[in-house]
C-alpha cells in the first residue's frame, strides 16, 4: 500500500480532486482543511451526519425525564397548591421543555465527540500544522500501481505539492 | 512494488522546512501572546474588586442578611436585579451565535467568540446571586429536587424553580456552544505553541486535526446547537420575567412582561458586548478583523430593541391607566413621581430616548460615541430591574404598608465585585485563547479568495 499526500490552497480545487478519486474507486483517503467548507464534505460524504439521531435521542429523553421526575415527585409528595391538580400538567411543559434542550444538547456533543474522535490521542501521522494556517490537505491510501494515476489526477488539480508518504 | 513517481520524491525533498503561518493567525494568537499594560492595569483593578466583594460577602455570611439593605416590604434589592442584569447581558452572546449563524449572516464571525465569552461569564455571574440572595450559601442544593430524609420535593409549580432549571440549562448549553466553537481555535494554537502551553492546548484541543469528518460533525453541532440555543435564548429571559410576572404584585402583573425582557435582555447584551469589545480591539491591534461594520451592525439591532422597550414601558403605562386598577396606576405614578423617579427616568433617557440618535449614520459609526452610549445603556438597563423590582415592591396594596429601600453599602460592593468578577474572567481568556473564531474567519477570507480566482460556486 502506498500513502500520497497532497497539499492545496483553494477548497474548489479539494472538493473537485476528491470527487474525482472516490469516483474511480479511491476511497480511503482523508481530507483537513483550514475551515469549514461545505463544498468538502459533501464530496468526501454526501450523507448528512449522524449526530443528528443524538440530538433527537437526547431532545426525547429530556422531555420524558422533564415530564417524568416531575409528575412522579409531584405524586410522591401530594401538596395541593394553587387549586390546581396535584401533577398539573401546564406549569410543567417549563421544565419539560428546558430538560429536552439540556438533555439534547448534551447528547449532540456527545455524537461530536464520537464522530469526530474528540478525545485527548496523537495526532495523525500526515497530519501538518500548516492544514491549521491556510493550506488544505487531502490523503489518500492506494495499491502501489495506483500512485501514478492518484498523482497525476492530484497535479491536474492544482496540487502544490504531492508527497509519496510511504509505500510497503 | 512499483517505484514511486519521480516527482512525488522530488516534492519529498523540496518540501518547505517551516511553511508560512496564516496572517489571520498570527495576528489572532498575537492577543494571547506578549505584554500588554492596559491588560494588566484591568487584570489588578478586577482582582482588587473580586477581593472586595469576598470580603463583603464573608461579612454578610458572618452578620447576616440583615447587612444587605432588606427592610419590609422589600426583600428582593439589589442582588435579584444584579442577576436579572447580567442573565440579560448574557443573551447577545447567544443570538449572535445561534439566531445570526441560522439566518446566515455572515457578519457575526468576527464577534461571535467575544460574545459568546461574554455569555458564559454573566451567566456564571448571574448564577451567584440567587445563591448569595439566600444567604445561607450552604443551603442552596435545597434549590435543587434531590432525594431527603423528610421525602419533600421542590415546587414545580412556582416560577422560581423553573428559574433554576431554565439558568441551569442556559449556562450548560452556552458553556457546550463556546467550547465546541473554541476546539479548532485551540488546535491552532497547539500547532504554534510550544513547552506546557502545547501540553494543555493538546489536551483540550482533544485530537481535532480539521479532517473532513471532524468538520461535518462539527458543523451538524453547531447547526444543532443554534436550532435549540435558540429557542431556549427565548424562554430563559421570559421564565426569568415570570419570576415577577405570575405574582399579583403590581406593576409585575403583566402578559407583555416575556417580550418585554426578552427584547431588554438582547439590547443591553449587545451593548454590552461593544463596551467589552471596543476596548479589545483598540488595544489588540483588532481593527482589520472587527471593523466599523460589524460595530454598526450592533447599533442597528441596539436601535430596533430599544424601540421594542420604548414601545414596552408606554404599554405598561398605558395598560396600568386603561385598566382602571387602582394599585397598578398608583404604582405606576410613583414609579415616575414617587421616591424612585431618578432612576425611572434615567431607564427612559438611557434606554429609549439616547438610543434615537443611532439613526443618524454619522453617530452610529462613530466608535468613541458608540462607547459612551453602550455604557449608558448598561447603567440604564440595571435601573430598569431596579425600577420595576423596587418600586413596585415597595408600593404594593396596602399604604400602610409601603416602604423605602437604599442599597447597603454591602450590597453596593457586591456588585461592584461582579462586574470585576466578569471582567477578570473575561481578561484571563484574552490571555489564554483567541478571541476572535479564526476557523470561521478564515472561512470567508478562503472563499472570497476562491471565487475571486474562479473557484468555488
Amino acid at each position: 500500500m502506498a500513502t500520497l499526500v497532497s497539499v492545496y490552497d483553494m477548497p474548489s480545487d479539494v472538493s473537485t480532486v476528491v470527487r474525482k478519486l472516490k469516483s474511480r474507486g479511491f476511497e480511503d483517503l482523508t481530507t483537513y482543511s483550514p475551515a469549514p467548507f461545505e463544498e468538502i464534505e459533501l464530496a468526501e460524504d454526501p450523507k448528512p451526519s449522524a449526530v443528528r439521531l443524538f440530538t433527537l435521542i437526547g431532545g426525547l429523553a429530556g422531555v420524558v425525564t422533564g415530564f417524568g421526575i416531575q409528575i412522579w415527585m409531584s405524586m410522591d409528595w401530594p401538596i395541593k397548591i394553587a387549586g390546581k391538580n396535584i401533577a398539573a400538567i401546564p406549569p410543567m411543559w417549563i421544565i419539560g421543555f428546558e430538560l429536552t434542550i439540556l438533555f439534547g444538547g448534551l447528547l449532540t456533543v456527545l455524537g461530536l465527540a464520537i464522530f469526530a474522535g474528540l478525545y485527548p490521542r496523537p495526532l495523525d501521522e500526515h497530519y501538518s500544522p500548516r492544514f491549521s494556517a491556510e493550506e488544505f490537505g487531502v490523503v489518500v491510501r492506494c495499491e502501489d500501481r495506483d500512485v501514478a494515476e492518484v498523482e497525476s489526477l492530484m497535479r491536474g488539480h492544482n496540487a502544490k505539492e504531492v508527497t509519496l508518504a510511504a509505500s510497503h | 512494488m512499483a517505484p514511486p513517481p519521480a516527482s512525488a520524491v522530488a516534492d519529498a525533498m523540496n518540501a518547505p522546512a517551516a511553511p508560512r503561518d496564516s496572517q489571520t493567525n498570527i495576528d489572532i494568537m498575537a492577543v494571547t501572546k506578549g505584554f500588554h499594560w492596559p491588560w494588566l492595569i484591568a487584570l489588578i483593578f478586577a482582582v482588587s474588586g473580586v477581593a472586595m466583594a469576598f470580603g463583603a460577602l464573608a461579612y454578610e455570611t458572618y452578620a447576616g442578611l440583615g447587612v444587605a439593605g432588606y427592610q419590609a416590604p422589600v426583600f428582593w434589592g439589589v442582588y435579584i436585579i444584579t442577576f436579572v442584569f447580567w442573565i440579560g447581558i448574557g443573551h447577545a452572546g447567544t443570538l449572535i451565535s445561534a439566531i445570526l449563524f441560522l439566518f446566515r449572516a455572515k457578519w457575526r464571525n468576527a464577534i461571535n467568540r467575544g460574545a459568546e465569552t461574554m455569555t458564559v461569564f454573566a451567566v456564571l455571574t448571574a448564577a451567584l446571586f440567587p445563591l448569595i440572595h439566600i444567604g445561607r450559601l450552604w443551603k442552596f442544593y435545597f434549590l435543587l429536587p434531590y432525594p431527603n430524609q423528610r421525602y419533600l420535593w421542590v415546587n414545580f409549580k412556582s416560577p422560581l424553580l423553573w428559574d433554576v432549571f431554565a439558568v441551569n440549562t442556559y449556562l450548560t448549553i452556552s458553556v457546550l456552544f463556546f467550547i465546541v466553537g473554541l476546539i479548532p481555535d485551540i488546535a491552532i494554537a497547539r500547532d504554534r505553541a510550544v513547552g506546557w502551553k502545547k501540553a494543555v492546548y493538546t489536551i483540550v484541543s482533544a485530537g481535532w486535526q480539521g479532517t473532513g469528518k471532524q468538520w461535518k460533525a462539527h458543523n451538524r453541532t453547531i447547526l444543532h446547537l443554534s436550532g435549540i440555543a435558540t429557542p431556549l435564548v427565548l424562554s430563559v429571559h421570559s421564565i426569568v420575567s415570570w419570576d415577577f410576572a405570575m405574582s399579583i404584585v403590581p406593576g409585575w402583573h403583566a402578559t407583555i412582561f416575556a417580550p418585554y425582557f426578552v427584547a431588554g435582555a438582547i439590547f443591553g447584551g449587545f451593548a454590552m458586548v461593544i463596551v467589552v469589545m471596543v476596548p479589545v480591539r483598540r488595544i489588540f491591534r483588532l481593527e482589520p478583523y472587527i471593523t466599523d461594520y460589524h460595530f454598526e451592525n450592533m447599533a442597528r439591532f441596539i436601535l430596533f430593541t430599544s424601540l421594542i422597550c420604548g414601545y414596552a414601558y408606554g404599554a405598561e403605562y398605558f395598560i396600568a391607566w386603561y385598566s382602571g386598577v387602582e394599585p397598578e396606576q398608583t404604582s405606576f405614578w410613583q414609579r415616575a413621581f414617587g421616591p424612585y423617579w431618578v432612576s425611572t427616568w434615567c431607564m427612559i433617557i438611557f434606554n429609549v430616548v439616547m438610543p434615537q440618535l443611532l439613526w443618524i449614520k454619522k453617530l452610529r459609526t462613530n466608535i468613541p460615541f458608540l462607547f459612551v452610549l453602550c455604557f449608558f445603556i448598561n447603567l440604564g438597563m440595571w435601573f430598569e430591574r431596579y425600577v420595576i423590582i423596587i418600586t413596585s415592591l415597595s408600593r404594593e396594596y396596602i399604604p400602610a404598608a409601603w416602604g423605602l429601600y437604599i442599597p447597603s453599602t454591602v450590597e453596593l460592593m457586591v456588585l461592584t465585585g461582579s462586574f470585576c468578577w466578569f471582567s477578570m474572567f473575561f481578561l484571563l481568556f484574552l490571555k489564554m485563547f483567541p478571541i476572535i473564531a479564526i476557523s470561521e474567519v478564515k472561512e470567508l477570507e478562503i472563499h472570497a479568495r476562491d471565487h475571486a480566482q474562479g473557484g468555488g460556486h
